[in-house]
């Protein structure tokens, strides 16, 4: 009997459950609505409301800046191929490809794609589509297209033998052909070619944004609204080939300042948040009613030391033997736990965490001052009455006279981090091997850069990165590790290079990187040019985030790893089947 | 010539911050070879003179030319932010005057009581706040407790599964007003406040006003007839001379409240370099301000003989 009545207790308690999933309720108020439980546990409907720092500029993939409106695009539009989770950290998948081979000379690429897609207004999405927009890309490149142009290095042209079918000819063998299509996105032939007509600038100066109505887009969403500095609101599309959205609708809402935006999810005014800042981590695991998810991030923190072979004054930090021995003085733990709040780990490598090609065999760098005055010591700069050391004078090109080991850290006034503090902790840490340092508020990252780089930044006459000594900074790095090796070389003096670096022989392996195949043999010439990066010192690497985010209760099935990898990052989240819905909106 | 001169100095000031439109690009897809292609379609490449006399050619057709970020016309870019700000900035203002001065009539009439004290510090204590802090101590602490939202200008979710009336569309707007307006309002009602105060006390010190009261005026009456308006010279100008900034909105509090307005319109816009959109706000600013102050002096005229005479 007493078995019974917990039966009818619990059946009881289902039938409220169920029914608090599925009743109905005004938009925006505090119940649930429409609910399909038919698939297994999913729970689908609702509105996930999604807090961001980021913003969407663009909804024009040949025109765009923001990091929000790569996001955007990913939900929009096709892409070949995507990441997933695997075993081995991210590898790629197909997203509107099914398979794709290779040909023997690694100059071909043909991928066979989903047959009967369709673009949002219902016109057929075909490998023609893909030909047209990669050959209009590369057509392109030095203009319009240039934007989406990194995505296409190499390629020489692409054909649609038929429908579901594409060829991409390569003028060599690209070793991250894979990884370089992840980042390409295919638009509709129907829509842009009248754009292509000419220079092909009307395809630069297309605003999709002014008239979202009229948009056509193929990916696994449309756009019911878009608010450059609002809420912008994806809605699945039906002729969506992948799995579909969990959720009725997906509402990014752009936020200035994270403290508001952290006060929302608090109040349950969102249901996600996708980047939460380090100081509010703690704050937000103690509420139980939300999770915070942590993984590897993507962005690095690092001293940057101006290695321009032709630097006029304080040469002596060109040598990489100077640049260690400072550096293991900095307490890199103290940065973790005062700047990150324990959310960072060391890193040695500039590639970063991210991505699975990192040099595992580099450093560690210890911090052992003691060591590190030795080496100084040894290498000649003596410490002066007042503690700080002298480098001696020096004759040649070069000449320099015996000056104190004194100089300026420029630091740059719009990093996501504290820079000031972690600028402290360095500062301390050069002090005790007999180094003084000074800040330099560089401004916002365009006017700390000017600052490295110099009025006369010139590639062509190698003029610039003369003035400036030290700086700190961060890197956003990506899974291919191409992006960040091309960072040092001289083809980015004045554009990406913020060390002024110039050494032929690495230039020459960067090239030869991308043109290798074989994985294993990549693998061998990425891993040396990181080890000649840190030999070097170009940079002192600091941290590695960790990137968090954190979601409701009420919500659950996030994929914080696939965050600009994958339609999935937003198709996948879905209301919890046992607490369902109490605070997210939902179709009444 | 002012204007000229504010126009001038906004093309020179602003390009005297290091960095252009493309230097400010800092996206990893953003390759050299980009850069230059834009460079040179937004005629970054040519000589500073060269942009100057475009600059001014295009203002004498009264055209505010393109943003480099978005290469759509300045105008279009600013209207947006502007209808965004000038309600939320006028709300704060008409809070701030109503309040500052009955605060500030009310502690000159009460001098040297509990009350005068009680309206001066807290005067001086709105006035001396930053309004980032007064800004950030609301959406901490005043916004879960009266139940209203912290950022934006809108609710994310309303009328996207259902239509939203007009009126559902208002009262969110209203509502999303409501603490960036409250905190212009507190920050600037101090002002006004220690400013009315001062005014009355000079203006109930005159012999006219104990000439009223001997005559048996009421203290009221004494006050309001003979005190406040004879006092309202300075306020007029103050009120004035602030209109003008109302379309300049504030950039602090905007920023705080996440508020797609003017300010955080300029705040970007420095941040990406983007030359014409920062000319054309700080022009309209500019030209705000020249004509409110030919307002405050017309004003000033009609309401004040003596300037007459």
């Amino acid at each position: 009997m007493r078995k019974r009545v917990l039966w009818l207790i619990a059946a009881l308690s289902m039938v409220v459950a169920v029914a608090a999933c599925g009743g109905g309720s005004d938009e925006g108020g505090g119940g649930t609505g429409k609910t399909d439980t038919s698939e297994g546990d999913v729970v689908k409907g609702g509105i996930l409301r999604l807090g961001t720092i980021d913003y969407i500029d663009s909804l024009n993939p040949f025109n765009y800046i923001e990091s929000q409106a790569y996001n955007a695009f990913i939900m929009l539009y096709p892409q070949l191929v995507q990441y997933r989770e695997g075993d081995q950290g991210l590898e790629i998948e197909g997203d509107w490809a099914e398979s794709w081979q290779t040909s023997a000379d690694g100059k071909t690429w043909t991928f066979l794609l989903k047959s009967g897609t369709k673009w949002s207004d219902g016109k057929p999405m075909t490998a023609d589509d893909a030909a047209w927009t990669i050959n209009t890309i590369v057509k392109f490149a030095s203009g319009p297209t240039a934007v989406a142009a990194p995505a296409l290095t190499h390629v020489k042209e692409a054909r649609a033998p038929d429908d579901t079918t594409l060829e991409i000819e390569y003028e060599a063998p690209v070793g991250n052909v894979l990884a370089q299509l992840e980042q390409l996105f295919i638009v509709p032939r129907h829509v842009w070619e009248p754009l292509a007509a000419g220079n092909g600038k009307g395809l630069k100066t297309h605003h999709p944004e002014k008239d979202i109505g009229s948009m056509v887009t193929g990916g696994a969403y449309t756009l019911k609204q878009y608010e450059r500095k609002g809420t912008t609101v994806y809605i699945p599309d039906p002729n969506y080939w992948g799995e579909p959205s969990n959720a009725e609708a997906v509402a990014l809402t752009y936020y200035t300042n994270s403290d508001s935006m952290i006060a929302d999810m608090k109040e349950g005014n969102l249901d996600w948040v996708d980047q939460v800042p380090f100081n509010a981590v703690d704050v937000l695991k103690k509420d139980d009613s939300i999770v915070v998810n942590e993984v590897p991030g993507a962005e690095t923190t690092n001293i940057t030391w101006n290695s321009n072979p032709r630097k006029a004054k304080n040469r002596e930090l060109l040598d990489p033997q100077v640049k260690k021995a400072v550096s293991m003085c900095v307490d890199r733990d103290k940065i973790i736990e005062v700047v990150f709040n324990g959310y960072a780990e060391k890193v040695e490598s500039l590639v970063g965490h991210i991505s699975p090609l990192e040099n595992p065999n580099l450093g560690p760098l210890e911090y052992d001052c003691e060591a590190a005055s030795q080496m100084l010591d040894d290498l000649g700069y003596a410490k002066g009455s007042d503690g700080i050391r002298v480098a001696p004078a020096t004759t040649g090109k070069y000449a320099q006279p015996a000056h104190k080991m004194e100089y300026e850290i420029i630091t740059p006034t719009s990093t996501d981090f504290n820079v000031n503090r972690s600028f402290e902790i360095v500062k301390e840490g050069f002090a005790q091997a007999g180094v003084k340092v000074t800040q330099k508020v560089g401004g916002d990252s365009t006017a700390s850069y000017a600052l490295e780089t110099g009025d006369n930044c010139d590639p062509a006459k190698s003029t610039g990165y003369e003035t400036f000594d030290i700086a700190m900074w961060d890197w956003v790095g990506y899974i291919d590790p191409d992006f960040m090796l091309s960072v040092v070389t001289k083809d980015q003096w004045c554009s990406w290079s913020d060390t002024g670096w110039d050494n032929p022989e690495y230039d020459k392996l960067y090239a030869q990187q991308g043109t290798t195949v074989d994985p294993d043999q990549r693998k061998e010439i990425v891993w040396e040019m990181q080890q000649m990066i840190y030999d070097n010192f170009l940079y002192t690497q600091l941290t590695n985030h960790v990137y968090i985010d954190a979601h409701r209760k009420e919500w659950d099935g996030f994929l914080t790893e696939l965050n600009a990898y994958s339609k999935r990052y937003y198709t996948n989240p879905q209301r919890d089947s046992t607490t369902c819905s109490s605070g997210s909106p939902s179709r009444s | 010539v002012t204007v000229f001169v504010a126009i001038t100095l906004n093309f020179v000031l602003f390009r005297a911050v290091p960095g252009d439109a493309v230097s400010a690009l800092r996206c990893r897809q953003c390759t050299a070879q980009f850069k230059e292609y834009q460079r040179h379609e937004l005629g970054l490449d040519k000589s500073k003179w060269e942009q100057y006399r475009l600059y001014l050619a295009d203002l004498a057709h009264g055209d505010l030319g393109n943003s480099l970020r978005s290469e759509r016309p300045v105008r279009g870019e600013l209207w947006e932010p502007i209808k965004n700000t000038v309600p939320m900035v006028a709300l704060g203002y008409v809070f701030s005057i109503v309040f500052g001065t009955i605060a500030g009539v009310i502690a000159a009439w009460r001098r040297g009581t509990l009350v005068d004290k009680g309206s001066l510090y807290s005067g001086l204590g709105f006035y001396s706040m930053p309004p980032q802090w007064l800004g950030l101590m609301m959406v901490l602490f005043v916004a879960s407790a009266i139940g209203l939202p912290t950022s934006g200008i809108k609710d994310p979710t309303l009328g996207i599964l259902g239509d939203a009336s007009t009126w559902d569309v208002l009262v969110d707007r209203l509502r999303h007003m409501v603490l960036p307006s409250l905190t212009i309002g507190l920050v600037l009602y101090g002002e006004y406040a220690l400013i009315v105060r001062s005014a009355m006390l000079e203006t109930l010190g005159e012999d006219y006003v104990l000439t009223a009261r001997a005559k048996g005026l009421s203290n009221w009456a004494a006050v309001w007839r003979h005190g406040l308006r004879n006092a309202l010279l300075p306020i007029v100008t103050l009120v004035a001379l602030s209109l003008g900034f109302i379309i300049g909105g504030f950039i602090t509090i905007e920023y705080v409240f996440s508020y797609p307005g003017i300010g955080l319109a300029v705040v970007e816009a420095m941040d990406q370099r983007d030359f014409p959109i920062l000319q054309g706000a700080f022009l309209l600013v500019t030209f705000a301000v020249i004509l409110m102050n030919l307002v405050a002096d017309l004003l000033y005229f009609k309401l004040d003989p003596r300037v007459q005479s």
